[in-house]
């Protein structure tokens, strides 16, 4: 039975809370107590659960190389027997034996620390390659979010195709609006050319059937033309897109019998 | 079933309480012994010279190690150096594991403290990291993850956790300050301001109360 004096000495031993003296005192009682030292094991058990509420860090990677490089050669050096009795005759024996057992140790610690310097020799070259493999696919990402924001961007275009609504034209148009953006790019094709004081005049007629005035512009003989065009006023939503033949430089209201291009 | 043998059993199932199947218990407890028994294996392989063994034991107890020579060095620089002269100490000294003096988890645990209290001593933080430790005293019930989740997986670490936060304040802060700050019994005394006869009854009553609760369980 181990009684309570005992039992705290036990409990402060296994948190390291005795003194030195009082530590190695403890340590010759146990050696002559077995029921002390079962006591003592049985503890573990608590300073084991204790020492894991820490908080849990995982060690840097490269210790455990860094550790195991540093416990050596998988042998570990036996210690030679100490000749208690060395006769004089002997000493020049002994002392070749000794370097050659020295000569023997260094090179086989020389040999140790070749192959630690290959082995982490190896591991930068393979960082070295990882870093460059990491760089190539943060490029590779890049490029693929560069190709995503365009492939949205264009997902937010509206492509529409402006019809003739003249019998003996084939005049076609086509216009690319970004509703987000408020501007648009209009192309025509086999458009008439106007006299010089006549333009044709863009609209956009938004979702309450208001047209907004978004440019005039004037064909050659060629007929077709490049538009950049920005609407007057903000557009809700474009439901349809029209083109008008008006006076030189525009009107506020378009001229409906005009409407010579127009999108269903 | 006669009372003694009913008892025993609602003993041995406690986890039941928890809703958990014992199944699961049965076999993390089953799993603990394995481990204990492979890392005495891995001791003995150390002793042996087997480097691939210590490479073994590394992995199985360094996230552990590491944990606790953070917590009471409180740098990650010092935490490094002194894990590695733990591991060193153990590659040299596994043939004096005596598994009858407890388990090898909680013998590494404890090497790598030692040093990190030496360490501590050595370069006089001792005093500044005694101040603090009256504060630190709520980690256990505040950490986000321990090393126990880290080993034992969460429902187990739960119980630990459960079973250390349960013990009177007054037992778990006299425990804490001797493991963790490395205070001896006389320094506790004169930091608690009680008497050192009634220091050394909490950390008794709470590391065996610890103990009991947690025997079967780990």
């Amino acid at each position: 039975m181990i009684d309570e004096r005992m039992q705290e000495q036990a409990s402060l031993h296994v948190l390291g809370a005795l003194s030195k003296e009082e530590a190695a005192e403890f340590k010759k009682t146990m050696q002559a107590n077995p029921e002390l030292r079962d006591f003592v094991a049985s503890l573990s058990i608590a300073t084991g659960a204790l020492a894991g509420t820490a908080p849990a860090v995982e060690p840097p990677p490269q210790l455990r190389a860094k550790i195991l490089a540093q416990v050596g050669s998988p042998q570990k050096v036996v210690e030679l027997p100490v000749r208690k009795f060395w006769p004089a005759s002997l000493f020049p024996w002994g002392l070749a034996a000794s370097l050659a057992v020295l000569c023997v140790i260094l090179f086989e610690q020389d040999g140790r620390l070749q192959k630690q310097i290959g082995a982490q020799a190896e591991e930068i070259s393979s960082l070295n390659q990882m870093a460059v493999s990491l760089q190539a696919a943060t490029n590779n990402l890049q490029q693929s979010v560069i190709a995503l924001r365009e492939t949205n961007r264009l997902a937010g275009l509206q492509i529409t195709m402006l019809n003739s609504m003249l019998t003996d034209s084939k005049a076609t148009a086509v216009t690319l609006w970004d509703n987000q953006k408020q501007d648009g790019v209009f192309v025509v094709q086999n458009l008439k050319a106007l006299p010089a004081d006549r333009d044709y005049e863009l609209w956009v007629i938004d979702e309450n059937k208001k047209p907004i005035a978004s440019g005039v512009f004037h064909v050659d003989e060629s007929g077709a033309i490049r538009l950049d065009f920005k609407p007057s006023q903000f557009v809700s939503a474009a439901n349809v897109f029209a083109v008008t033949e008006e006076v030189k430089g525009g009107v506020t209201s378009p001229t409906i019998k005009n409407m010579v291009l127009a999108s269903r | 079933m006669n009372e003694c043998a009913q008892a025993d059993f609602i003993q041995m199932f406690r986890p039941f309480e928890t809703g958990r199947p014992a199944f699961s218990f049965y076999r993390e407890i089953v799993s603990e012994q394995d481990n204990q028994e492979r890392d005495i294996e891995l001791l003995r392989l150390i002793a042996a010279g087997d480097r691939t063994a210590f490479g073994e034991f590394y992995d199985r107890h360094s996230i552990l190690m590491f944990s606790v020579a953070s917590r009471i060095l409180n740098d990650p620089g010092d935490a490094e150096d002194v894990l590695q002269e733990a591991f060193v100490q153990i590659w040299e000294k596994a043939a004096n594991f005596d598994p009858k003096l407890g388990r090898p988890s909680s013998w590494a645990a404890i090497l790598v403290r030692n040093k990190a209290i030496d360490r501590i001593r050595s370069s006089q933080r001792r005093t500044r990291l005694a101040q603090e430790a009256g504060t630190e005293m709520a980690i256990v019930a505040e950490v986000n993850e321990s090393a126990n989740e880290a080993i034992h997986g969460q429902d187990q670490a739960k119980l630990i956790k459960s079973a250390i936060v349960g013990l009177p304040t007054e037992q778990r802060q006299a425990i804490e300050l001797a493991y963790f700050s490395g205070l001896t019994q006389n320094e506790i005394s004169e930091k608690l301001h009680e008497p050192l006869g009634t220091v050394k009854a909490r950390i008794r009553r709470g590391l065996l109360k610890l103990r009991d609760q947690l025997e079967g369980l780990l």
